[in-house]
């Protein structure tokens, strides 16, 4: 809803303004869906004017069409394609998270979900040497733990510095700050936090229901509706400053006991991609299965093995890692 | 008096009914002359001088009829009950019911050329939700394109924007990158395709009066897509407090114009629903009740309801085809039909 001012355009001034709303006419959809003509003649200006109005208003504030051509092209020269940090993961991704999607990572307590958001921290800023955005809404980020991660890559403590520089933290434990972060960030923020080079190709935020589960349930609808803003916000910032998204989220077992991601139904639609994630029965694998995605056939397994970076023996790793089959 | 340049012939009236599409310029002789208001019609021709010359082939191709699109998809509809022009379909059914891929089917039926068997028709492509892959689009479309030789899937390799270097490792869509056939092809495709992207419902609005133009001026565009037109009945629900009718009030003024549209374009629309229940869920059996607002419901006349089939056994071969099956209503003709389909690289195939 946009309410009508003067100097939005050419012609819309004082008198007029008072006119439309003496007709009742206050906003921009207000204008665009009334009767031009009938408008014109009750608050007596001409129709031309009035026209002319209504058509600036709606270039104005209307969404532009783009044709699909030139949108592919555009997709084609931004696009690219994040390692994980984990082969298996990136084969169950299509090799990795892409720019400009909300990938999902969704499994119940201790199944893995920050440890993969550190790892693609840590890929993304160290082989890739891109910078990365790491919202966390429940205080689980060790850096310490992104740390032991690097030096199993590079024993340069220097290298190691100038990857967790690239790595930029915000903290929002609520809703709100979230939401401030988040329009913070498509406000500028974002080119801004480009520190050393790269541009910022990844938004992490971990865990995304922590904030959004609490406001739901009950008959009000203000908490789906902050939920959506946020998927929304998520979704302009991936498209417009082509970067990947990565939230993790929560499961509930529905009534058949069957395992389904958190949030709910108005959710579930959000990420284009989506990974669940749970301890396999021995040790310290877990279980990855693809539940949703555009590109490869869904309900694919793959085991991962988390405690990859903590075996101080692991080889130096390439750029990119062989699996391990 | 007015005289009314319409369409580049000029007609003299004392009163006219005014068409809003940019191809019309009215002067009117009798109209209060301002300097402000002579300067924003200067503006308002300036943009419009591009357009204004149209000739009379074209004109005539606007009076035409538009491309009717009831055989879009014969094995989705019952028989002869195909969307008329001027109708609405809407697809319902929750996350991972194939949805999004039924529509890309119908988008790349379309927009292909009668040659690949299609439509050769332009299609606006309203994106609510931010939901579309262009990527996923065009290897669907390079499917049908090269319908003969099934083996090649083209899609270029993404590249490092920064480096401009190729992505490293082996994945399907860098395995193909030679296989490009015939980019003019799908280029003429996609340039068939508009986009719009929409972040509220008030921008919707006004969006949709804003294609009024683009629909007069393009004879071609048979078909409005909107993806999902659920996407913001949250933000309005809570955006309009208690009043149910200032809940709905946005979407009702969409869906009154819709119709406006419809009647005077004839294009069809097809729209997804995304339910705000899950199914199964508590009470289950009202998951697939409509909930969007009256008026909306009115314009519907077919429903398309998805749903997934229980992916049966466990075994490897089985899990790479999950079947899906939908089920069509047809209002006006009452009838019903379902169709079961799966998904593969190349789209949906229906069985």
């Amino acid at each position: 809803m946009v309410v009508l001012r003067d100097g939005m355009c050419p012609g819309l001034e004082e008198e007029l303004l008072r006119q439309l709303r003496a007709a009742d006419v206050k906003t921009v959809e207000d204008l665009v869906s009334s009767d031009i003509e009938e408008l014109a003649r009750r608050c007596s200006v001409s129709y031309k004017a009035l026209f002319a109005i209504r058509r600036v208003l709606l270039a104005q504030h209307a969404a532009f069409p783009v044709s699909g051509a030139d949108l592919y092209q555009e997709l084609l020269s931004s696009t690219a394609i994040l390692s994980t940090g984990i082969p298996r993961l990136d084969k169950l991704l299509d090799s990795g998270l892409y720019t400009g999607e909300i990938t999902e990572l969704c499994g119940g307590p201790g199944s893995g979900k920050s440890q993969v958001c550190f790892s693609v921290s840590v890929n993304v800023s160290f082989h890739l040497k891109q910078s990365v955005i790491y919202v966390d809404t429940t205080g689980g980020l060790t850096a310490g733990r992104m740390l032991q991660m690097l030096r199993t890559e590079t024993s340069s403590s220097e290298q190691q510095m100038e990857a967790l520089q690239r790595i930029r933290i915000f903290r929002a434990f609520d809703v709100y700050a979230l939401l401030d972060v988040l329009h913070g960030l498509g406000g500028g923020l974002l080119q801004q936090a480009s520190i050393g080079g790269g541009s910022v190709k990844a938004l992490i935020v971990d865990s995304v229901s922590a904030v959004i589960a609490p406001l739901l349930g009950g008959k009000q609808s203000e908490g789906m509706s902050l939920m959506v803003q946020v998927a929304g916000v998520l979704k302009t910032l991936a498209k417009d400053f082509s970067v990947a998204v990565l939230v993790t989220n929560h499961v509930s077992r529905s009534a058949s006991g069957e395992v389904q991601p958190g949030l709910g139904a108005s959710w579930s639609h959000i990420p284009r991609t989506r990974v669940l994630l749970e301890r396999a029965d021995r040790g310290p694998l877990r279980r990855a299965t693809l539940t949703k995605s555009s590109r490869q056939p869904c309900l694919l397994t793959e085991e991962l093995d988390l405690q990859l970076w903590t075996r101080p023996e692991s080889p130096p790793s390439g750029k990119r890692k062989l699996p391990d089959s | 008096m007015c005289i009314v340049t319409l369409h580049g012939c000029v007609y003299v009236s004392t009163r006219v009914r005014l068409c809003a599409c940019s191809s019309c310029v009215i002067t009117s002789l009798s109209a209060s002359s301002s300097a402000p208001f002579q300067e924003v019609l200067k503006q308002a021709r300036g943009t419009l001088e591009s357009e204004m010359n149209e000739s009379g082939a074209q004109l005539l191709a606007r009076l035409e009829a538009r491309r009717s699109l009831k055989d879009i998809e014969p094995r989705l509809f019952p028989d002869g009950g195909g969307p008329e022009s001027g109708e609405v379909v809407e697809l319902f059914g929750t996350e991972g019911t194939g949805k999004t891929e039924l529509l890309y089917h119908l988008l790349c039926r379309c927009v292909l050329p009668e040659a690949a068997g299609g439509l050769q028709v332009d299609v606006v492509f309203v994106d609510t939700d931010y939901s579309l892959d262009m990527l996923r689009l065009v290897s669907v479309l390079d499917g049908r394109l090269n319908a003969g030789d099934a083996t090649r899937l083209s899609l270029r390799t993404p590249r490092f924007p920064w480096t401009g270097e190729p992505q490293q490792g082996r994945t399907r869509v860098s395995e193909c990158l030679c296989l490009c056939p015939d980019e003019e092809a799908l280029s003429s495709c996609l340039s068939r395709l508009l986009v719009v992207h929409c972040s509220s419902s008030s921008q919707l609005l006004l969006t949709l009066h804003f294609l009024e133009t683009s629909l007069s001026a393009r004879p071609g565009l048979s078909l409005l897509l909107i993806d999902s037109i659920s996407a913001f009945y949250w933000p309005d629900r809570s955006a309009g407090g208690a009043s149910v009718t200032k809940q709905e009030e946005t979407l009702t003024k969409c869906s009154e114009l819709l119709g406006r549209l419809l009647r005077d374009y004839r294009v069809t629309v097809f729209t997804s629903c995304h339910p705000i229940r899950r199914s199964g869920a508590g009470s289950s059996s009202d998951w697939d009740r409509p909930f969007l607002c009256r008026s909306w419901q009115r314009l519907v006349t077919h429903r398309l309801l998805c749903s997934r089939q229980e992916a049966a056994g466990g075994a490897g071969e089985q899990r790479r085809r999950q079947v899906f099956s939908v089920h069509c209503n047809s209002f006006k003709t009452k009838t019903q039909r379902s169709s079961c389909f799966t998904v593969t690289d190349g789209g949906v195939q229906f069985l």
